[in-house]
């Protein structure tokens, strides 16, 4: 799916994020249900109002599974399968939130690596993240 | 209509007036035709769109991006009447253009990238919901009149 240069591409992106991943989910999240705030529905668990403690914890959580969607790219599938099950069976998040969990993520991006965030770049971690979002949804029927 | 709090046009119109608009428009524009490159289909008389390189610096997509975006700058001075506003717009888009609404929802999330780039920390959350809002409220305009 992914040619060789969008795989680096991808791994170029991903060596800022790693290391930083809580401070970077903490931020994704933030964005997510300040701009989205209907997604909030599926995190009751962190309040109407989640504080920082929280959005670092789930933050780091969600970006550590990028993160391991990073170092597998050649299977997605089997890497992402325990998260798949869970999204299909438990959390059965609306398909349609994922683009806007992207949309998210790649603000975050642009506005931290700035000149740097090519568009090369913008192009193969939308493609990515679109590809890990199929991945998760894939069981839901 | 676009609801905006007063918080949020106040962010929208200060960060507007920092905007190279000319420049953002091609470099959203390229973006949109290189990260969605189903997108190029309207745009074959444009020649060179082979690589992300000849996208960036193509002198037509750089035009054209520059009057799309003049074009959203006057969105943003009739925030309270974008429909009215982009009514002729929208019959081009859809009668003569035949242009999916769905390419404004991405050209204005690419849009949102863009100034994110630019604006890097100074564009906040807030600052985010409030473009995000603007950009929904064109789409929706220029779709407005799709028969």
């Amino acid at each position: 799916m992914l040619s060789a240069q969008e795989r680096a591409q991808v791994a170029q992106v991903w060596d800022l994020i790693a290391g930083h991943e809580a401070a970077f989910g903490a931020e994704l999240l933030l964005r997510l249900f300040t701009v989205y705030p209907s997604t909030k529905t599926y995190f009751p668990h962190l309040g109407p109002c989640a504080d920082e403690a929280q959005l670092l914890s789930h933050g780091r959580r969600m970006l550590e599974a990028v993160g391991v969607a990073v170092q597998h790219l050649d299977n997605l599938r089997a890497a992402l399968r325990p998260l798949a099950d869970l999204h299909a069976q438990v959390l059965r998040v609306d398909p349609s939130n994922f683009p806007l969990l992207i949309q998210c993520f790649q603000v975050v991006l642009a506005s931290h690596l700035q000149d740097e965030f090519t568009v090369e770049m913008q192009a193969a971690w939308d493609k990515f993240l679109t590809g890990v979002a199929v991945v998760l949804t894939e069981k839901y029927r | 209509m676009v609801h905006l709090t007063a918080e949020e046009k106040s962010l929208v119109s200060s960060m507007w007036g920092k905007v190279n608009v000319d420049e953002v428009g091609g470099e959203a524009l390229g973006r949109l035709l290189i990260v969605y490159p189903w997108t190029q289909r309207f745009f074959d008389s444009f020649g060179n769109l082979s690589t992300p390189d000849a996208v960036m610096s193509n002198a037509k997509v750089k035009a054209h991006g520059k009057k799309v975006l003049n074009s959203f700058s006057d969105g943003l001075k009739n925030l309270d009447n974008l429909k009215g506003t982009f009514a002729k717009l929208s019959e081009l888009h859809c009668d003569k253009l035949h242009v999916d609404p769905e390419n404004f929802k991405l050209l204005g999330n690419v849009l949102v990238c863009v100034l994110a780039r630019h604006f890097g920390r100074e564009f906040t959350p807030l600052a985010q919901a409030a473009y995000q809002k603007v950009v929904a409220g064109v789409a929706n305009a220029l779709a407005h009149k799709y028969h």
